[in-house]
């Protein structure tokens, strides 16, 4: 699930620094008396876990940490093998809770235990069920300092891509046609008007966006085909580091990138309400299995739901646990905001 | 005696009304009803990708629709009749007379739709209770609002009863709609768990919506054989105001009967309960 910031042959991460200096002033604070405990709260695929992991690496002899991958249902599994260290760090937190009669009970525990214990917690969540949890339970109140990890800028993406090859190992080629590089151009759609049997083109404007941006800026001379490749794939990964590198992996035709190899990935999604409502859960949750479906929502049509969200390239399936699809990421973000399941 | 008669008064339905202007202003109505058709078919079906706007977008189609027919009947009355100036005051003249005699519903109708429109005591997509019906208002038309009730009967209620009646809107042109869940236990049942589980049935339901401006609750009511727990929070959509209700109802009571808490009682006075 998680996926790697840091730069091959080097420990350094890339990206997220404020996060990292607030991280380690809350844990000087801490040393001086002061627990702030910590919320990194952010979007599946956008390196929280990373993020952690580079935080256990920095104060290696100071963290003990736990990390789960699927719905904690037991109490007892909140329990530390052995007297954990001063500095405790929990990665993906919102497997504590199920959205289900009853399934707040290991979470309610584990705020318990934040809220008694002498330890300094480091916990990371999913946005979307921290959002969820923020409004029915009030946890913001438990974690004083929240760190909500900001998109990677297009200078960031392309770092974390470019620092997995040999300089010169990659061909940037610009096959960007002279009418993709206006910032507006005319299209035509075929309407069919079914009683009349005749299709129409409607002329329409189609604007190029990333176009639009280079020409309001007056860089346009300065833009290379490398520049074009990574500002595409920031705009489709929405900022993302993970769905970017999902993006990179898919377009390069190795070792050759041209800005026509980069996909839009842009689905046209239909749903009902029900099928609006577990792909939220899958969102929300990020690993999720079918009984754990059929709890929450009691859908009897749960395998029929699940097979029209495959169908649509929504999800997939990954030893029997459901995950958001990294490239359909934003696009159903969009939709389920629009649709009011997400709140 | 001499009779002075003003001949262009006289003159007015004889010399501008023939076969060609009556044909013409048929014509134009029709053609505003064609055109507030489209329009109105065009924003529903635009509201509807639009989420927490949808409302909003609707609302605007009443206000076409008026300023369509509006506009049509200044375009018969002044270029296709072209009443002069005293020409339109006999009109009015007419019209007075008609509203007097039979067309003054039509016309508080009318009226009673344009206060609709800019007072909006409620708006195309609330639910409303007009009268005795209670119901989504699916059109504001020039004579009637049309309401669509739970059991899908399309009711017309007439625009002027805005006058005369009490209008409660339960959402006032949001999306959202609180809805209220009562639960009947019975007294000697664990009220506080019965409560616990109301509100996690009510904050785990797929439709319902949460905010700091939208917040839920859950109280508890003590009466002389039974205790009722009320739930209230609301839907994002209020057209799921009842599959909301059905299924907070239906995973609470399947939750209560594994825990033991039962519905109350019926109290037959026997002779041991005399005693």
């Amino acid at each position: 699930m998680g996926i790697t910031l840091v730069k091959k042959n080097s420990n350094e991460i890339i990206g997220y620094k404020q996060e990292i200096e607030s991280i380690q002033k809350a844990i000087t604070d801490f040393e001086s008396g002061q627990k702030l405990d910590i919320a990194i709260i952010s979007e599946p695929f956008a390196g929280r876990s990373t993020l952690v992991n580079a935080i256990e690496e920095m104060t290696a002899h100071k963290i003990t940490k736990r990390s789960f991958s699927s719905i904690v249902r037991n109490k007892e599994e909140l329990m530390f093998p052995e007297r954990p260290k001063r500095i405790v760090v929990i990665d993906n937190s919102h497997f504590f809770y199920l959205r289900t009669i009853g399934g707040f009970n290991v979470l309610e525990e584990f705020l318990k235990l934040v809220a008694s214990s002498n330890n300094l917690f480091i916990t990371t969540w999913n946005i979307y069920s921290w959002n969820y949890l923020d409004e029915v339970i009030n946890i913001d109140q438990f974690f004083p300092i929240q760190l909500k990890l900001p998109k990677f800028t297009t200078s960031e993406i392309k770092e974390l891509i470019l620092s997995r090859y040999r300089e010169d190992e990659l061909k940037f080629l610009d096959d960007v046609k002279s009418e993709n590089k206006r910032p507006v151009n005319l299209f035509k759609y075929p309407v069919t008007i079914k009683p009349l049997k005749k299709t129409i083109n409607i002329p329409f404007l189609k604007i190029n966006l990333d176009r639009l941006k280079v020409h309001l800026s007056r860089k346009e001379e300065k833009k290379k085909a490398e520049d074009i490749i990574f500002e595409m794939i920031n705009r489709v990964s929405n900022g993302n580091p993970g769905v970017a590198k999902v993006i990179w992996e898919k377009s390069l035709e190795y070792p050759t990138i041209k800005p026509s190899y980069v996909q839009e990935f842009s689905f046209k999604i239909t749903l009902d309400y029900s099928e609006s409502f577990i792909l939220y859960i899958i969102l929300s949750m990020e690993s999720i299995n079918r009984e754990e479906l059929v709890e929450i929502t009691g859908e009897s049509k749960v395998d029929n739901i699940l097979y029209r969200l495959s169908q649509q390239g929504l999800i997939i399936v990954d030893q029997g646990y459901y995950k958001i699809k990294p490239e359909a990421l934003k696009s159903l973000v969009e939709y389920l905001k629009k649709t009011g399941v997400m709140w | 005696m001499v009779v002075m008669v003003d001949t262009n008064l006289v003159d007015v339905p004889l010399k501008t009304v023939n076969f060609g202007t009556i044909l013409s202003s048929i014509l134009i109505i029709l053609l505003a009803y064609l055109l507030t058709r489209i329009i109105t078919y065009i924003l529903i079906r635009f509201s509807e990708r639009v989420g927490e706007h949808r409302i909003t977008v609707k609302m605007v189609v009443p206000l076409l629709k008026f300023a369509i027919y509006g506009i049509a009947l200044y375009y018969i009355l002044g270029f296709v009749i072209s009443l002069s100036s005293s020409q339109l005051i006999a009109f009015s003249g007419l019209l007075g007379a008609a509203i007097g005699f039979g067309l003054k519903d039509l016309f508080a109708d009318v009226i009673g739709g344009l206060i609709i429109i800019f007072e909006k005591p409620y708006q195309i997509g609330d639910k409303v209770k007009i009268g005795e019906y209670y119901g989504e208002v699916s059109d504001i038309g020039i004579r009637s609002t049309r309401l669509i009730t739970p059991d899908d009967n399309l009711v017309s209620v007439p625009n002027y009863l805005i006058f005369t009646q009490a209008v409660a809107s339960a959402n006032a042109g949001s999306p959202e709609m609180m809805v209220v869940i009562d639960l009947f236990m019975d007294p000697d049942s664990d009220a506080e768990l019965a409560m616990r589980i109301l509100k996690e049935a009510v904050v785990t339901s797929k439709y319902v919506y949460i905010s700091k401006k939208r917040p839920f609750t859950v109280l508890l009511e003590d009466y002389p054989f039974y205790r009722r727990i009320r739930a209230k929070a609301y839907v994002y959509d209020l057209r799921y105001e009842f599959e909301f209700k059905s299924e907070v109802t239906r995973r609470t009571w399947k939750e209560f009967s594994k825990k033991g808490i039962t519905a109350p009682q019926v109290n037959v006075m026997s002779e041991k309960t005399m005693s």
